[in-house]
């Protein structure tokens, strides 16, 4: 796999920053995770830290380096941050349990599958347009869907941030899952809060970042939504990816996980402070021991389908 | 700047439990060794030695690698670790097998079937001129067997050559040399520059890399087959943007093969990657058509060729 990632989660004008957003690669798979933890209710932080850690972690345990179902592994591992996050308002014995939107998308094979519960939204853009978005579960989009109301009187509503779905809380979230999505190279994927999207005009994502770099068009779309959303903007995170075919060349900054040890997986995570992707050049000595015991194990498989032994 | 050549490790020296007779060839980011194993079986033993970066003194063993260079070297390293697991897993009679891969010497070592025979690039300087169309016919179709497995591995060879093919004394051909698979060098590490060979390469590969494809390999395939006519390779292709004057194999060899094969030869050397077979595959099926026609009695390649060079000197024709 070849991609290139970006990711960035600010605390916007907010005291604390209750967004979460995270990616966790193997060698064959990829995901990608945006949680945003509600801010009207108890404990939204730990909501979105309990989503994302969970997902993350049952990743690293199930892609081995692929998952075996990209949809079931999505549906159980959202049901269950549901209930992780249940079990902690229990043990805490808080009145209610906190609650999180989530979007979580997995891409392996060149396919992407994503499922969403709430109004973090992910796009599918191609050549500079969005072929494919998740829909909000708001009753806002109901409410458009039904043509009850224009975008324009939408993007005022007063109830635009109600959500009907979510992690957390007390009732069971309405997961909605993707299609199979195969990816071309140069697709991209955008994953955001709503702090991002709700700061700047319809398609203007799809539109800046069509074909452009996304390490430096991300963090410029972040401060345009940062500067709409003003003295009261909301915590903004975003993460975007670019897929690249699998023998483009090096393009800098982008992440092959050709050379990946095949048991190993990479993780980062937003919310609490900014990381860096890991340097391409360090190969460490574990690493290269690694690598010949891994080729040598495969030499071993392969050849014992060789007809001339 | 000529980088320094690095020198090899001295026959008779012991590598773990191989044992070196002769450096078989030496490129600019490996030495390749002909080697003995414990069992007296021959192996041919790929050593990563990028010239630009390591440097290894008459008589030492060990390269020097200074420390500015430690990062690009390391990073050179993980390439050639993909050549490795790419060809690991490459379980074909057409293409190189791996057989070991270790560390030593502050470097690593990929150990290879060695096989008895000599490099189509060998076989065309002896027969110039003289390469039967059967011959390009049989080897090509066997070797693109060799190839459809290496993209069914979504992977890319580039750097496909006469010299890269070698011809076992059964007259089968193995692909060989994967240094230039995959190596995804270029943009950021100035000093490892990819590797390709002019007159070989397509012209996507000297700066549209990012358009790489199977069409790549086969406009390389195409320059291999042009070359068993021609003895030498076809115009560069970054020449041939700026100013095309390749002679197509359609007119400078018209009577000596069938059309049939020089019009497939022309068809993969075409600039444009779309006008080329987009498949091993598709390449396959026109090598294994019959040819319509049979190529021309001598008498008549006589007449074809006074015809043509006639031709050449009134101009197009």
């Amino acid at each position: 796999m070849k991609f290139t990632i970006y990711q960035e989660s600010r605390a916007g004008s907010r005291p604390n920053n209750q967004d979460r957003v995270a990616y966790s690669y193997t060698r064959e798979a990829l995901l990608m995770v945006v949680a945003d933890g509600m801010g009207g209710h108890l404990y939204g932080e730990i909501a979105a830290q309990i989503a994302v850690q969970y997902i993350i972690e049952a990743f690293q345990r199930n892609a081995q380096p692929l998952l075996r179902d990209e949809l079931m592994f999505l549906s159980r591992s959202l049901s269950n941050a549901h209930n992780a996050i249940l079990d902690y308002a229990f043990d805490k014995g808080l009145p209610e349990a906190p609650r999180t939107t989530i979007v979580a998308c997995v891409v392996q094979n060149s396919v992407a599958f994503w499922a969403h519960a709430g109004d973090s939204r992910l796009y599918l853009v191609r050549r500079g347009r969005a072929i494919a978005q998740t829909r909000d579960h708001s009753r806002l989009q109901l409410m458009l869907d039904q043509g009850l109301i224009t975008e324009e009187e939408a993007a005022r509503h007063p109830a635009r941030n109600r959500i009907f779905s979510c992690l957390g809380g007390s009732h069971s979230p309405q997961i909605e899952f993707s299609s199979p999505m195969p990816l071309f190279a140069n697709d991209l994927i955008v994953m955001c809060s709503d702090g991002v999207w709700g700061n700047l005009p319809n398609d203007e994502i799809a539109h800046q970042m069509g074909e452009a770099d996304i390490l430096k068009v991300s963090p410029r779309l972040l401060d345009e939504a940062q500067h709409t959303g003003g003295e009261t903007c909301d915590n903004l995170s975003m993460l975007s990816m670019r897929w690249h075919e699998d023998y483009a060349d090096g393009l800098p900054a982008s992440i092959s996980t050709a050379t990946m040890p095949v048991d190993s997986v990479t993780t980062q995570m937003e919310g609490f402070a900014r990381g860096r992707a890991p340097d391409a050049a360090n190969l460490s000595d574990n690493e290269i021991e690694q690598a010949i015991q891994e080729i040598n194990q495969a030499i071993k498989k392969y050849s014992r389908f060789d007809p001339g032994r | 700047m000529p980088s320094q050549a690095n020198s090899p490790l001295p026959s008779g020296f012991q590598l773990e439990q191989y044992r070196i007779e002769q450096q078989l060839s030496l490129g600019g980011f490996s030495i390749v060794y002909l080697a003995m194993d414990a069992d007296g079986t021959p192996v041919a033993i790929k050593e990563y030695l990028p010239n630009s970066l390591a440097l290894r003194k008459e008589g030492e063993i060990e390269p020097q690698i200074t420390e500015e260079h430690q990062a690009a070297f390391r990073y050179g390293m993980k390439c050639f670790f993909e050549e490795g697991r790419a060809l690991a897993k490459l379980m074909h009679p057409n293409v190189v097998r791996v057989l070991n891969f270790f560390r030593a010497n502050n470097t690593v070592y990929m150990v290879m079937q060695f096989e008895r025979g000599r490099t189509l690039q060998d076989f065309i300087q002896r027969n110039r001129g003289e390469v039967k169309e059967r011959l390009i016919r049989g080897v090509f179709t066997r070797l693109l067997n060799g190839l459809r497995e290496v993209h069914a591995h979504k992977l890319l060879h580039l750097d496909i050559k006469p010299s890269n093919i070698y011809l076992r004394n059964d007259g089968t051909p193995v692909l060989l040399d994967f240094g230039a698979a995959r190596q995804t060098l270029a943009a950021d590490t100035p000093m490892l520059k990819p590797m390709y060979t002019p007159g070989f390469a397509p012209p996507e590969q000297f700066n549209d890399r990012e358009h790489l494809g199977p069409w790549s390999d086969i406009y390389s395939t195409g320059a291999a087959m042009y070359a068993c006519l021609a003895g030498h390779a076809p115009q560069r292709s970054d020449e041939r943007i700026k100013k095309d004057t390749i002679e197509w194999a359609t007119k400078r060899f018209a009577g000596q093969y069938s059309a049939h094969l020089l019009e497939t030869i022309d068809w993969c050397l075409q600039l444009n990657p779309l006008d080329r077979p987009q498949s091993v595959y598709a390449l396959q099926k026109a090598l294994l058509t019959r040819a319509r026609v049979a190529a021309p009695e001598p008498p008549a390649r006589l007449i074809d060729i006074v015809g043509n060079r006639l031709r050449a000197l009134i101009g197009k024709s």
